[in-house]
């Protein structure tokens, strides 16, 4: 329960350095395209849920919102609809989606992940520091033996690094097989532990769920079948017979395929000899599939094919980190825990709830005394985290 | 465009522009002479009913005419499952003249006649490749048809891609538009308003109607014999007390649903689940059945879908379904 996290004096300190980030920042947090087409969504501090089915004609009302309310969370739909604030969503009447994509560092199993994931009660919030061999199953609190736990991960440079490997491998398969223009690409870190990719092309917005879903597959590596690289399956169990594609290899999945391999045109021989290495046709069937998976794009197929989702909305904060959900235009050079890490400097008194590592703006903070000072940034970081309340 | 194209392609505007020309009136079907053709309008709905097409080219003006009679003749009978069968088997009877005519690669312009014919009736523009062996159209384009075919070769991931493009045979483009073919015809004989029919037509439609009616009889409904795996790991998965993505859970949910379970029963698999709360769970379920908030009836999401969120566990007996709901099912 991320709400009951949120509590008492933590919410003051928090709305605080909210607020004035939206104060002093507006700029920073982006106008989408026909703002009066888009339904807007907000989570309050301390509040289960989302407010849903709003509408702002301009982002001087928007601003002036975010000021006032200082929500924990901002959404804006990837949606255009002729009636954005009307209920139910069918009578929104809706015109279209932007394309979306989702990579979430969670989804990409790091094996780093359990060295930095804290488990924090969800009864008393009690904080346990990494365990790395034990099983969530067994847990018990220590302070009310509560059986149920949230865990938190600070995400470390491999898991960002990992994030990062997947949006540029997506980039990638946009521009040279779907043809996007590289100026409709927009990679965003989401503001916690990945990316969001946004696509800014007209001619994508039109597109059902079913046509989205087909493309996450494409994206992902899903359902490739053995005949488009030549396999024909024969009658008799296992057999199998080799015909080339006539229309060649040298493109989209089947060159990323065949370049595994180390197959081209002329290798029908060969590839027969890698099917029954493999253990015939069925066993390369799975083997396959797993190759395509693995060169695919770990994407949330939830996310992309959903064209009613209220989307965290450019440059606002988000009250998993309060870190800010911000553009990145070179992958490489970008790091979140500096260029999204945009709340303030004041002093903060916090109590630590659990020994904790972490860096932001380029400062260390090696926390195991129980009471500490901290910059608001860092101190935001933590108490979002579950891992400090405020003194 | 020839006489003998418009024979092919008949619901192109300009076969009405070419009976216009000639003259041609209702009340000349009343003719003696006519009643050959009406018989074989009827023979021609009478095939494509049957799931087979009708790929007769013999005189064109004629055929032109028992294409428009055909469209009259079903209007008449007025039995949606025959309009449907005959706008698809329609579809397909062009699209088996168009392949032919887009194979015929030495005829560059006729070609481009045909190409701009469908860009101009259903948006889609066909560019031949580079090495003019094959044609493409835009990934866009091809997303906005093929997603909706069933066959996995027709996934975006079995196809060339490259640079914004998919690359076709002739057979294979043509597909791409069967189903907004026969939306084209389907729609032709909705927007039709019937004149007074000439007896001879109307005894005709009569009698199909009549040999039609018992075939689409409400059809015997289907029994679940055994749960599709998908189903039987959410159940495991849910009765070991694990938790169940939410997208798991709405297909286990609307599965049930649509199998007839009960709403009472269908809460109670959920019992075991980590975060069970039972309003919350029948709140949900009533959702998912079209009872609560915006009254929309869930269906169970495709195997198309499944698959793309790791949710399906085929196993062979699954090798021909799009959705689990036609696991195990037998005509009773």
């Amino acid at each position: 329960m991320r709400e009951n996290l949120f509590a008492g004096k933590n919410i003051s300190v928090i709305k605080k350095a909210f607020r004035e980030y939206y104060f002093n920042q507006s700029k920073a947090i982006e106008e989408p395209l026909k703002m009066e087409q888009r339904e807007f969504g907000f989570a309050h501090f301390g509040q289960a849920g989302m407010l849903r089915h709003l509408s702002f004609k301009s982002m001087k009302e928007l601003d002036a919102m975010l000021v006032r309310e200082a929500p924990s969370d901002v959404y804006c739909s990837n949606a255009y609809y002729r009636i954005p604030t009307q209920q139910p969503m069918h009578e929104k009447q809706w015109l279209g989606a932007d394309l979306i994509f989702d990579i979430d560092g969670k989804d990409l199993g790091m094996p780093c992940v359990p060295s930095h994931s804290y488990s924090v009660c969800i009864n008393c919030g009690y904080a346990s520091p990494p365990e790395k061999h034990k099983e969530r199953s067994s847990y018990s609190c220590p302070s009310c033996g509560c059986k149920k736990a949230d865990y938190v991960s600070i995400p470390c440079s491999k898991c960002i690094d990992g994030s990062k490997k997947e949006a540029r491998r997506l980039v990638e398969f946009l521009l040279e097989d779907i043809g996007l223009e590289h100026s409709a690409i927009h990679v965003y870190f989401s503001g916690n532990n990945g990316f969001h990719v946004h696509i800014n092309d007209d001619a994508f917005i039109s597109l059902d769920p079913q046509a989205r879903s087909d493309l996450v597959g494409y994206l992902s590596g899903t359902g490739l079948l053995l005949e488009s690289i030549g396999l024909r399956k024969t009658n008799t169990e296992d057999l199998f017979s080799i015909k080339l594609p006539k229309s060649g290899l040298a493109f989209g999945w089947r060159r990323r395929i065949a370049e595994k391999l180390k197959i081209d045109m002329t290798s029908a021989i060969k590839l027969k000899n890698i099917v029954n290495q493999n253990g015939g046709y069925n066993a390369f069937k799975v083997e396959l599939d797993r190759l395509a998976r693995d060169m695919g794009v770990r994407i949330d197929p939830q996310v992309t094919t959903d064209v009613h989702r209220v989307f965290r909305m450019p440059g606002t904060l988000n009250s998993k980190s309060g870190l800010s959900k911000t553009k990145s235009s070179d992958l490489n050079s970008f790091d979140p825990f500096v260029d999204a890490c945009l709340l303030g400097d004041g002093k903060v008194s916090v109590k630590v709830k659990t020994p904790v590592k972490l860096k932001l703006k380029r400062n260390s903070f090696n926390v195991s005394k129980e009471s500490a000072e901290m910059p608001t940034y860092a101190a935001v970081y933590l108490m979002c985290k579950g891992l400090a309340e405020a003194n | 465009m020839a006489g003998s194209d418009l024979a092919k392609y008949p619901f192109l505007n300009e076969a009405g522009a070419y009976l216009r020309e000639s003259n041609f009136g209702w009340e000349e079907l009343d003719r003696p002479d006519m009643k050959h053709i009406i018989d074989r309008a009827a023979e021609r709905i009478e095939i494509e009913v049957n799931g087979k097409i009708y790929d007769n080219l013999e005189r064109y003006e004629i055929e032109i005419l028992t294409f428009l009679i055909s469209l009259v003749i079903v209007k008449s009978i007025s039995i949606e499952q025959v309009l449907r069968k005959f706008a698809l088997a329609e579809a397909r009877r062009a699209e088996k003249f168009l392949t032919e005519d887009l194979r015929k690669q030495s005829e560059i312009k006729r070609r481009s006649v045909f190409t701009k014919i469908f860009e101009d009736l259903f948006k889609l523009r066909i560019l031949v490749s580079e090495d003019q062996r094959l044609f493409k159209v835009r990934v866009i384009d091809y997303l906005a048809r093929a997603s909706h075919f069933n066959e996995q070769e027709w996934k975006l991931i079995n196809r060339l891609v490259h640079n914004g493009y998919v690359y076709l045979d002739a057979d294979e483009t043509v597909r791409l538009i069967r189903n907004e073919l026969a939306v084209l015809i389907y729609d032709k004989v909705r927007a039709m308003t019937l004149p007074t029919l000439p007896q001879g037509i109307k005894s005709r439609a009569d009698e199909l109607r009549l040999k039609f009616i018992p075939r689409y009889e409400r059809r015997a409904s289907a029994a679940v014999t055994d749960y599709p795996p998908c189903i039987k790991h959410a159940l495991e998965v849910m009765n070991r007390g694990d938790n169940l993505p939410h997208s798991a859970r709405v297909m286990l949910a609307t599965y049930m649903l649509a199998i007839g379970k009960p709403v009472d029963e269908i809460v109670l698999m959920f019992e075991n689940a980590p975060d069970f709360n039972e309003k919350i769970t029948r709140y949900q379920v009533e959702h998912l059945a079209g009872m609560k908030g915006s009254h929309t009836k869930y269906s169970v999401p495709s195997c198309d879908k499944l698959r793309n969120e790791n949710l399906c566990f085929a196993t062979a007996e699954c090798d021909t379904l799009i959705n689990p709901i036609q696991f195990g099912r037998k005509k009773k």
